[in-house]
């Protein structure tokens, strides 16, 4: 029996992140403030999309920074090369990185965790080096500038409407990974990442499940990219084709806490504002780059399940109810019995 | 068709360039095969190691080789504190995925911490050798490859005897085949497996040397190091070591040749296509026996 507050948790949450999306704009003090809004909304739609894959399947992928950077230049290159109307070109980027992401993940998914993860870090160095050296098609290093959708519309006003966009997107992630998560395809998913041989052995259709997550998982990625790219407006292989923007994604889905809704969003929250404050207070600096790796260190050596269900266990001590429970947690619980 | 010895050259660079991706790819699959762990960092110290021949050379006039003497100790201790300091207190459940996150924080913070004592700018090490070669049928080798070859085929050398000849060796390999079994017949598996980490580590010591010796360096180079390798170990099969050293000559020597009508950047996409046809044909690698297929 779910408790009360989880009920309402979720809900109250919920309305809680509603109403600070639309209040954000009108309370930010300046542009840059907003414009870091943007960025910081950008990573949580990322870091969701991540989740679908990571959080379900406990399938690590780095290489999810790939699927956004061809969202990206998809739409940029449907808009600059075929004329497409911005929104529309972001749609069909969308679909043709979804089409994509069907053999990507049959090649990946095949494999199990370290290859799985190879894989995905392969996928980013081979987009990187075909993006930049295909000059003719990307604009490979030189970069591609991506008209902007509201031509004449001025810049903090700019900023204010694609907050919003990527505020509606995270709601529509968000809420698909709800209906997934309550969803029998989603009791699958998590089969598979307690133990996939059982999973299978009962039944589960694995390796379909597997994949059709990941192509969720990637349509959500390069929606999120490409939207970035028309809001941006100005597209480098070097930053869209890069390992950092996967680990991002990693980082922030774990710190928050990748079983829980909400994890990767306040993830994105405290570790985007951080990586923003970064920007300003270190600028060019390689610093940012030993923050980012001494975080994700830290978290994942001492709270892999990340901030929530940390606090969640500060505050309730195990009451003994039936909740979601891991084999690892499990086990560990056994040993810690067994060690008294 | 390219002429003879533009043929010959390549096939010779092909070959020298792999012994060096095999002492590295040797590293990264003692790693997998002691703990099923994925050392993205291993290239991080690579390039760690090659900044300190630098670094010696440029600050007090040392041969990079001489460098060894501290970088390949220093790095067997790191190796050994890495695994029992951190990566042997990770849950064992989540272990591969956690210590892949783990190895790339730490590649991360080797690569910032590069940039910020060194900045970004490219190093190159200006030898007295350095431009010394000698020509056989035609085709121009470098001293320094044939130098940074024989580094790698020496510490390969090394670390076969020292795997099949000593009782240490006998232990490792009783840890890598099944760890439950060997503490039964009375290792001590904990230690060993650190020990095995910090020989792992130890021939990212010598690779980061032989690098240094006729590369440029630059503190994001370790990415172009470790697509390959990771591809290296994939195709060779997780695990095995001949089968990493078979896989990385015959990719090393298929770079060095497609390098001809394809040019240098897109001559590398041969090591991601291998890995992708290697995973679509045969997941478990063309030399991995059980070990690779789960994982």
């Amino acid at each position: 029996m779910p408790s009360v507050s989880s009920r309402w948790l979720p809900a109250g949450a919920a309305v809680l992140l509603a109403a600070a999306i639309l209040a954000f704009p009108s309370i930010a003090p300046n542009p840059f403030i907003l414009s870091s809004g943007v960025i910081v909304l950008n990573y949580a739609v990322l870091a969701t999309s991540w989740n679908f894959v990571g959080g379900f399947t406990g399938y690590i992928s780095l290489g999810h920074g790939a699927l956004a950077g061809l969202g990206g230049y998809g739409t940029a290159l449907l808009v600059t090369r075929a004329g497409l109307p911005s929104f529309v070109a972001l749609g069909l980027a969308t679909l043709a990185v979804a089409a994509l992401a069907v053999p990507i993940g049959m090649a990946a998914l095949r494999v199990r965790g370290a290859s799985f993860v190879i894989v995905s870090i392969a996928l980013v160095l081979i987009l990187l080096l075909v993006f930049q050296s295909w000059q003719s098609v990307t604009g490979g290093s030189r970069g591609l500038v991506v008209p902007r959708p509201f031509p004449g519309m001025l810049r903090p006003e700019h900023h204010r409407v694609f907050f919003f966009l990527f505020g509606a997107l995270l709601g529509v992630a968000l809420l698909t990974w709800w209906l997934i998560d309550r969803s029998r395809f989603g009791l699958g998913l998590k089969a598979i990442r307690e133990d996939e041989d059982k999973a299978e052995s009962l039944g589960t259709p694995t390796f379909t499940y597997k994949l059709v997550v990941f192509v969720v998982s990637a349509a959500f990625t390069a929606l999120a990219g490409g939207l970035y790219a028309l809001w941006f407006g100005d597209l480098d292989p070097v930053f869209q084709f890069s390992v950092l923007t996967g680990s991002y994604m990693v980082l922030m889905a774990l710190l928050g806490g990748v079983r829980n809704l909400y994890g990767p969003v306040l993830g994105a929250i405290v570790v985007g504002s951080a990586l923003e404050y970064f920007k300003v207070e270190f600028g060019g600096t390689p610093l940012h780059l030993v923050t980012t790796g001494l975080l994700l260190g830290l978290v994942v050596m001492f709270m892999p399940d990340g901030v929530i269900p940390a606090l969640g266990n500060l505050v309730r001590r195990d009451q003994g109810s039936i909740r979601e429970v891991s084999a690892a947690d499990l086990r560990d619980r056994r040993l810690r019995a067994e060690a008294k | 068709m390219p002429s003879g010895p533009l043929l010959f050259q390549s096939i010779v660079l092909g070959l020298l360039l792999g012994g060096l991706y095999a002492l590295l790819a040797a590293g990264l699959t003692l790693y997998f095969g002691i703990m099923r762990v994925v050392m993205i960092a291993h290239s991080a110290f690579l390039i760690l190691a090659a900044y300190l021949a630098w670094w010696s050379h440029d600050r007090f006039g040392l041969d990079p080789l001489v460098s060894m003497v501290v970088t390949v100790p220093l790095f067997f201790g790191a190796g050994v504190l890495l695994q029992r300091g951190l990566l042997a207190r990770l849950r064992p459940l989540t272990l591969t995925m956690m210590s892949v996150l783990l190895t790339f924080a730490i590649a991360l913070i080797i690569e910032g911490l590069l940039g910020y004592a060194f900045t970004g700018t490219q190093r190159r090490i200006r030898l007295g050798y350095g431009t010394a070669g000698f020509e056989v049928f035609g085709a121009r080798i470098a001293v320094v490859k044939l130098i940074a070859f024989g580094l790698a085929a020496l510490a390969l050398a090394a670390l076969y005897v020292l795997m099949k000849r000593t009782t240490f060796g006998w232990a490792l390999r009783a840890t890598i085949q099944h760890r439950d079994a060997a503490r039964l017949v009375g290792i001590d598996t904990e230690r060993v497996a650190g020990y095995g980490f910090g020989l792992g580590l130890a021939t990212a010591a010598i690779g980061g040397t032989a690098l240094a010796l006729d590369s440029t360096i630059y503190p994001s180079l370790h990415w172009h190091w470790i697509g390959p390798l990771m591809a290296i170990i994939v195709v060779g099969g997780l695990g095995s070591v001949p089968g990493a050293a078979a896989a990385a000559m015959v990719l090393g020597l298929l770079q060095s040749l497609l390098q001809i009508p394809m040019g240098a950047t897109w001559a590398q996409t041969v090591f991601y296509l291998a890995l992708f046809a290697t995973l679509a044909v045969r997941p478990q690698g063309f030399f991995g026996g059980r070990l690779a297929q789960r994982f």
